[in-house]
């Protein structure tokens, strides 16, 4: 398959490519949403321990030729490692989409304040697929919407890396003529066009703010959530994410725009310091791992950003990349057991379409995906209608939609979705959203709520045991009470009905 | 001085109820020493049907998760109803901190604000277990009444024993709402300071 080319990648930002550039980085941080969650979705971070259990003494015992040996201590240990990485795993790749949603939101205020045009977040989505990769990336690699492996933990090391990297997987002629670039390198060619030509003050436009004293409430973003969280051996909650890793800047002048893009260089990929660990490639073309002891790693200074208390992107992922392997390479050795990650991980296809789910005959699956899909799309388009709004729709487009629409809508379609199976090229896999442009400007007189609700009805019908709960009318508080917003970023009145304050 | 009289009071949880008579059974002798919430239960983050029916703790931000059951409006509630002693803030510097013993600590400061009395709460000073909730509704043991998150239970443990798992798990989140209460001063200061 084809990897689809995002952007590319100037060779210098100017005032006169600005725009295009800003474009560019909004683009590179809507496109590792899909990707990590594509990942998030495939893991079943919290299944029946006793299950599990079970079936790993089994599994020892039916290995063992001696059946007086007692393996339930290590059976337990066994869980233990399952549960606690499987959970784990997917609590740092939740904790870093959370914050691509805030670099998403970071970029769009420097767009919106400097070149004044709002973020077309829907014209993105319309050129996002699977599989991708962030043309003008030197050098180039393939970005997948697959299950959780350690190949998908390396894309993200390398999406993450805040050092230029070799891929030893491209031809070595290649390598040699190659420059290498980072994520963090496109932020500092930008920061740097800021300082010299665009000092402000900008006039200002809509953009999400942080909250202030005295300002409206502006519940838009919150670091940690019931997703981020993760437990240790002790069932002690671990939060993924810092408070004070900072959450949205209001961009004014070029001092805000050169903070809001800090940010988002500190919390992603890291800065490039002294004292971090960064990609480096084994002999076996895979990245080197953190060494891991007692189930732990021992992390760097410069792993952390300048707070010292949160971990950047590239941080989190090559924890997971490095206990994935080694807990792997542990089950490996263990006579009668699986692979690690088949305990927990889900059989979803790499970059899956609903052209696939078309042609499976799964009717309710091909419903369901273009349920996440339109699903997924309505949240940009109230993302993006924010950029016009005051902030008074803004609190309404978070708190009747935006919130809901992540939390339940999208992450219910993304859950339910694995419970449809289908069978492509012989192999049976279970099924995922695919993150496809869905055309609500394909039916100009049907709003694309309507749209939703529509699709909704139609898979409601078409499993009425899984999804028949959709259109009971005790169930309003999901799709249909979503805000009502056009294609041209009108909001309707009062939608949903919501009371005046204080009634 | 008379106690305020409502009808058909919605409140996220136990002891946290306005008037006599407006816990989930309703023999509650008067305000906090109701026994279950009388909000449309609801699972999470802006699926309650009405002001002051969110709770708090799952989802949301910092701001959200210092007033539990005090939402403007529907639809703008943080979590879900009801709040059990074993859920925690999961969110700014409050976070590993009592839910439910914050969401008290507002009713009572509101009725004491109001010069109005309140009782104790029934299942305690920590909030209600989850076989509480499930004794209280004659729903079958183990029946889950926590609410939303992916993370899995916030009550329990990886013993292998099932009894001595639930031992453990209980001991957990008494030794949470223990510190909780000890921290309460310093948990109402920090929503001062992020309001």
């Amino acid at each position: 398959m084809i990897a689809t080319k995002l952007f590319e990648l100037p060779e210098q930002v100017t005032p006169e490519n600005f725009e295009d550039v800003m474009v560019q980085a909004i683009t590179l941080e809507l496109a590792t949403i899909p990707t990590y969650l594509s990942t998030y979705y495939s893991i079943n971070r919290a299944q029946n321990q006793d299950v599990l259990y079970a079936k790993i003494l089994a599994q020892l015992k039916a290995a063992s030729l001696n059946s007086e040996i007692d393996f339930s201590s290590l059976a337990q240990e066994l869980k233990l490692d399952v549960l606690l990485y499987s959970n784990k795993s997917a609590a740092l790749v939740m904790s870093v989409v959370i914050e691509e949603m805030l670099h998403l939101a970071l970029a769009s205020n420097v767009k919106q304040a400097i070149c004044q045009i709002p973020p077309d977040l829907m014209a993105i989505g319309k050129v996002l697929s699977f599989p991708t990769q962030l043309d003008g990336h030197i050098p180039e690699f393939q970005i997948n919407a697959a299950k959780l492996s350690l190949e998908q933990l390396t894309t993200f090391l390398q999406i993450e890396s805040p050092e230029p990297f070799v891929d030893p997987n491209s031809p070595p002629l290649m390598r040699s003529i190659v420059k290498y670039q980072t994520i963090g390198k496109l932020y500092d060619q930008i920061i740097e066009c800021i300082k010299e030509h665009f000092p402000g003050p900008y006039t200002q436009q809509p953009q999400l703010l942080p909250p202030e004293p005295k300002a409206p409430p502006r519940p838009f973003y919150g670091q940690n959530s019931s997703n981020t969280v993760h437990y240790d051996k002790d069932h002690n909650p671990i939060f993924a994410n810092a408070d004070d890793s900072g959450g949205l800047v209001g961009v004014y002048d070029s001092v805000s725009a050169i903070e809001a893009l800090g940010r988002i260089q500190e919390q992603g990929e890291g800065k490039s310091k002294d004292n971090q660990h960064i990609l480096e490639w084994g002999p076996d073309k895979m990245p080197v791992p953190m060494p891991v002891v007692d189930g732990k790693v021992e992390f760097w200074e410069g792993d952390y950003d300048d707070s010292g208390k949160e971990l950047a992107h590239f941080a989190k992922f090559l924890e997971a990349y490095s206990l994935g392997g080694y807990y792997q390479k542990k089950f490996k050795g263990i006579a009668g057991l699986d692979d690690f990650f088949s305990y927990f991980v889900y059989d979803t296809a790499a970059n899956a379409t609903q052209a696939d789910y078309d042609h499976s005959g799964n009717n309710a699956l091909a419903l369901c995906n273009k349920l996440g899909n339109a699903t997924f799309a309505y949240i940009l388009l109230m993302i993006e209608t924010c950029y016009y709004k005051d902030e008074s729709t803004q609190f309404d487009l978070f708190m009747y939609g935006i919130h809901k629409s992540m939390i339940w809508l999208l992450s219910g379609v993304g859950n339910q979705i694995k419970d449809y199976n289908y069978t492509k090229d012989g192999k049976a896999y279970r099924g995922s959203v695919t993150w496809e442009h869905y055309p609500f400007e394909d039916k100009p007189g049907i709003s694309p709520k309507q749209q939703l609700i529509d699709l909704m009805t139609s898979l409601a019908k078409a499993d009425s045991t899984n999804w028949g709960w959709a259109i009971k009318a005790e169930y309003a508080n999901y799709w249909p009470a979503l805000p009502d917003v056009s294609l041209d970023h009108n909001v309707g009145p009062n939608v949903p009905n919501i009371p005046l304050k204080n009634n | 001085m008379e106690e305020i009289q409502v009808n058909n009071e919605l409140h996220v949880c136990m002891g946290i109820n306005s008037c006599k008579g407006m816990g989930y059974s309703g023999t509650n002798d008067c305000a906090g020493k109701g026994d279950c919430a009388t909000a449309v239960v609801h699972p999470c983050h802006t699926l309650n049907e009405c002001k002051g029916q969110g709770a708090c703790g799952i989802f949301g931000t910092t701001e959200e998760f210092c007033h539990p059951g005090e939402n403007d409006c529907r639809y703008q509630g943080s979590c879900g109803v009801p709040i059990l002693d074993s859920r925690f803030i999961s969110q700014g510097p409050n976070k590993g901190r009592s839910v439910w013993q914050l969401a008290r600590k507002r009713f009572e400061e509101k009725r004491i604000a109001a010069h109005q009395p309140f009782g104790a709460a029934p299942a305690g000073i920590y909030g209600p277990s989850n076989d509480f909730i499930n004794k209280l509704k004659n729903q079958p043991a183990g029946t889950d009444n926590s609410s939303c998150g992916q993370s899995g239970s916030r009550s329990c443990s990886y013993i292998a024993d099932p009894i001595a798992r639930k031992a453990a798990a209980e001991l957990r989140v008494l030794a949470v709402n223990i510190e909780s209460g000890v921290m309460m001063d310093e948990t109402l200061t920090t929503c001062k300071n992020v309001e």
